[in-house]
């Protein structure tokens, strides 16, 4: 009875990590690209669905490239690490928010739909800097060797 | 002697090591895909530094021991030493338009095929993806457009799903009247507003 109702607490807990909703989605990957979630690391594959909470990491041969739901183009170069911090995006009205970290490595933004409505809710860090989006294409290099 | 050659070796790593400590974190501004700059403003984590403002294309700011620094790069920079970061990037969201009839979830004829080739644009794209949303005119309450927005979003999936179109790549939004492609005044019917996109990415 007990191992069922384990059973059936884990059914249930797995249905509830699905069901979280998908704020984009893995499009390109070349080498060794990894999503760390919930304490696993998964290796990723074009189509992979991203949730707030990932981190995005590449090895030294990994590049990565990422639709957010609100059209934002994210890619990371090599040996780079981009935690997910917070994403909200309204597919009714365009209201949302986004706050990603760039820890290591480089990426290479186009803003989506949000930064369209408010920029002013979007935001990248990196160590040493919180950048603020005014409607832009960018690109954020954090070098190895800095902590 | 072998003393001194793990000694000069572990200064070199050290120099090395400084060398890489000394690689600034950089921030590029680039022109959008229309060829114009927007803007960013960085703000250092630490010290009293006010932020900096990059509004101009190919604007860099470099972080030099906790104080940021502009200057300007070029695009044979960035594509120097970002070629094939840039290369890496998703397809840029592609956007095909059906019309509806008045006041109905009805697709017009002339605007069927546009499925056909969604369907063929889907297939053709690594790890793609249909985004589809429904818009209205202003003839009816906001809420009234919402709901209908989205029923017409809904209507363009099924047709799509029956065309073969894997249910699961398509997801649907109502935008209700907030994104006219031609702006009207309010309770005013115009077919061109009463449409879906569908946007593959």
């Amino acid at each position: 009875m007990r191992s069922l109702v384990f059973a059936l607490i884990a059914l249930l807990t797995s249905l509830a990590v699905q069901a979280a909703d998908p704020i984009g989605r893995v499009k390109r990957v070349s080498g060794s690209v990894w999503v760390d979630r919930a304490g696993q690391s998964l290796a990723v594959q074009p189509g992979m669905a991203l949730q707030v909470g990932d981190r995005l990491r590449t090895g030294a041969d990994g590049m990565a490239g990422v639709t957010l739901a609100d059209d934002s183009l994210l890619t990371a170069g090599h040996n780079s690490q981009l935690l997910i911090n917070d994403f909200q995006f309204n597919t009714s009205t365009h209201e949302g928010g986004m706050l990603a970290t760039l820890s290591r490595g480089s990426l290479h933004v186009v803003t989506g739909l949000i930064a369209k409505k408010t920029p002013e809710k979007v935001n990248f860090k990196t160590p040493s800097v919180v950048l603020g989006v005014r409607g832009t294409e960018f690109i954020v290099d954090v070098p190895e060797g800095r902590e | 002697m072998k003393r001194a050659a793990a000694l000069v070796l572990t200064m070199l790593l050290a120099t090395l090591l400084a060398a890489c400590a000394q690689l600034p974190e950089r921030v590029i501004l680039l022109p959008d895909a229309e060829g114009r700059a927007s803007a960013l403003q960085l703000q250092p984590l630490e010290g009293a530094q006010s932020p900096l403002l990059l509004n101009q294309a190919y604007a860099q700011a470099d972080l030099v021991r906790g104080e940021l620094r502009s200057g300007l790069s070029s695009a044979e920079a960035v594509q120097q030493a970002y070629g094939p970061l840039l290369a890496m990037q998703p397809q840029r969201p592609r956007t095909f338009i059906v019309h509806f009839r008045t006041n109905a979830d009805g697709l017009t004829p002339e605007t069927a095929p546009v499925l056909a080739q969604v369907r063929a644009a889907l297939a053709a794209q690594a790890a793609g993806e249909l985004i589809v949303t429904g818009h209205t005119d202003r003839v009816g309450s906001p809420e009234a457009n919402d709901r209908l927005s989205l029923a017409r979003a809904q209507t363009v999936r099924e047709l799509l799903a029956a065309m073969g179109v894997a249910r699961e790549l398509i997801s649907v939004a109502g935008r209700g009247e907030r994104e006219p492609l031609v702006p009207t005044a309010d309770e005013a019917a115009e077919a061109r507003n009463r449409r879906v996109e569908i946007k593959l990415r």
